[in-house]
């Protein structure tokens, strides 16, 4: 019952505010919205008539037809005589992009792939490899694409991109846990009022896990809203219809959410924790920036170094970052994200426990 | 008379830091707060710690109120330790200080019924609590505005009723009337000797000679965290308490000032 009411009170100071609710919200709106607009002013055009040289056959062609055509554009198809006399089409700007499935591609057999080559200095070329990858990535994946460029290569700004997704989660729910958790922790200890909480029979672990569950479920809102921001404007800004998203299963979407899930309440707990040891919210704030900027480098290191081995799902908040990646690849990495899931609890438990202990110790709360 | 509070051989001791050591330009590490402090006060009286400034009253309710942990000693709180049960020590005193603050975001009504249920209330006896209480020291009117908006007075009173919304048998004040002008002032004492009149205990600490005449039964002194002096306020005062202070001051410490 006394946790219930600490639970209580913290999502009774968030939703009675207007303006703490403004301020959780609002990034992922603007993020929306500015993206939007972004992609409105890249993609200007009625619609785009692509010209892409295909070589072999498979179902898949149909399918990516068929998005071109929902997205209201054209596409023609024409035959791949000499790569080299399509190669510098493309590069003349007469052509979009050069597709080619190796034979019996339907049947996923032992050599199955599918080769691109685009103009990724033009937004039609982008625009056609990012929807054949979501196309590939609806069918499964289970071959290797190459993908080739035809100018100096900023694939690795795209790939950088899209690998930077979870990185970017990241980074919104530790801003988020970051909104609501300094003032609510090391704020109330600064104002003295959890010191009135402290006189209370209410037991040190209900105090930390009525700060703990709250401030989680409030920075899981305040990152979902940044999180559908930047996710609904990407295809916008990419120049997608949002069907890019069917791409991925039920169980994508499921461990997905799973990993994220597991993160918040750990990023919650270690700034609950750093506000307790802090005197004020600006001390407590100065820790936790430091902090941010250790899990954004852990975060970025799965972005560069490509394959790390199963050790790296070990590591708390790395071990979802990797998870999502994989997922976001087209993978069901099932045990993968169920052991990042578990670490990231256990973690989260032991900061508890951790915040409990400092609850009770005088020279943290009342020492000068 | 039935004995409430006992306490024995209190004692606490506070690190210096660096700064504070340069400050008070002394070399020592810690410093004594309280120093093998021991008395006992009893059911429906006012027991006052009379002491200056830096004395160790306020570390000696701290400790009481298990907000802080004696280094060695103990003291027993109608049969519970608060070293040993700190939990059940909270739910039979209410605690009042300056240093514990209200969220100003809420409203008393919001705030009187969370301690209420932090202390493990049941709702009815709460809503009860809270028409008494609001009603008499008139803050019902206020119920509903934010902490943050009401005048200092009017805070004081939200403030009192919080740290007894549980009905405890014992109440510890430090400083009961620091900062109140002189009418919240008199609704707090008045409130006290109500109390007192219900059988309740009360502790508090002050450096108001005035104050202790008027309400305490019993007097304990306190000079540089010892108990120097102890007994019924007849006993202390001897006819005129501040004159008697300073003379037992002047033969601890030989100084004044």
């Amino acid at each position: 019952m006394k946790l219930l009411a600490l639970i209580k009170k913290e999502f009774h100071r968030f939703f009675h505010d207007p303006r703490l609710i403004v301020t959780m919200l609002l990034p992922g709106i603007v993020i929306f919205l500015l993206y939007s607009a972004l992609g409105e002013i890249i993609y200007t055009e009625e619609s785009r008539d692509l010209k892409v040289y295909l070589s072999g056959e498979s179902n898949v062609v149909a399918m990516i037809e068929g998005m071109i055509e929902q997205n209201g554009d054209k596409v023609e198809w024409l035959p791949l005589e000499s790569e080299e006399t399509a190669r510098a089409a493309i590069l003349d700007g007469e052509a979009t992009a050069i597709l080619t499935f190796t034979e019996n591609f339907d049947s996923f057999g032992e050599n199955a792939s599918v080769g691109i080559v685009y103009d990724n200095g033009s937004t039609d070329g982008s625009y056609f490899y990012s929807l054949v990858s979501s196309v590939l990535i609806g069918v499964g994946m289970r071959f290797p694409i190459r993908v080739q460029t035809v100018r100096e290569d900023t694939e690795v700004a795209r790939n950088f991109m899209q690998s930077a997704l979870p990185f970017i989660v990241i980074c919104f729910i530790f801003a988020a846990g970051m909104s609501v958790t300094l003032e609510s922790v090391a704020g109330e200890k600064e104002r003295g009022t959890l010191a009135t909480i402290l006189v209370t029979s209410a037991k040190r672990r209900d105090i930390a896990l009525g700060k703990i569950v709250p401030l989680s479920c409030i920075s899981m809102l305040g990152a979902t809203s940044s999180f559908l921001g930047i996710a609904l404007s990407i295809p916008k800004l990419m120049g997608m219809s949002f069907g890019v998203f069917g791409g991925y299963s039920g169980w994508s979407y499921l461990l997905l959410f799973a990993a994220i899930l597991s993160v918040v309440p750990l990023i919650v707990s270690v700034i609950s924790t750093v506000s307790t040891l802090s005197r004020s919210v600006k001390e407590a704030s100065a820790y936790t920036s430091g902090l941010m900027i250790l899990v954004m480098v852990i975060s970025l290191v799965s972005s560069f170094v490509p394959s790390m081995g199963n050790w790296v799902f070990l590591i708390p908040v790395l071990n979802a970052v990797v998870a999502m990646q994989g997922v976001l690849a087209g993978g069901l990495l099932v045990w993968q994200t169920l052991a990042a899931v578990g670490i990231n609890l256990v973690c989260t438990a032991g900061l508890v426990f951790l915040m409990t202990k400092l609850l009770s110790s005088e020279r943290i709360m009342f020492g000068k | 008379m039935e004995e409430i509070v006992r306490a024995e051989g209190l004692r606490k001791t506070f690190t210096l830091s660096k700064k504070q050591q340069r400050i008070e330009r002394t070399g020592e590490t810690r410093r004594i707060a309280v120093d093998g402090l021991s008395f006992s006060a009893y059911r429906g009286e006012i027991y006052g710690l009379l002491g200056p400034n830096g004395a160790g009253k306020t570390t000696t309710l701290r400790m009481l109120a298990t907000l802080i942990r004696p280094d060695s000693g103990d003291a027993v709180l109608m049969g519970h330790s608060i070293v040993k049960e700190p939990d059940r020590v909270r739910d039979i005193i209410g605690f009042m200080t300056s240093e514990l603050k209200l969220e100003g975001f809420f409203t008393p009504d919001y705030l009187f019924d969370f301690f209420g249920m932090m202390h493990g209330m049941d709702k009815d006896k709460l809503a009860a609590r809270k028409r008494d209480l609001f009603a008499r020291f008139g803050i019902d009117k206020y119920a509903e505005v934010p902490v943050k908006s009401l005048s200092t007075g009017m805070l004081q009173k939200v403030s009192l009723v919080i740290s007894i919304v549980h009905d405890p048998e014992i109440i510890i004040f430090d400083e009961p009337t620091n900062g109140l002008d002189v009418l919240t002032a008199k609704v707090v004492t008045d409130f006290l000797v109500e109390l007192k009149g219900m059988g309740k205990s009360i502790l508090l600490s002050t450096h108001i000679f005035s104050l202790v005449e008027k309400l305490c039964d019993r007097v304990g002194v306190i000079i540089d965290g010892k108990l120097v002096q102890e007994g019924t306020l007849v006993e202390v005062s001897k006819g005129d308490l501040e004159t008697s202070f300073f003379e037992l001051y002047h033969r601890i410490k030989g100084e004044i000032v």
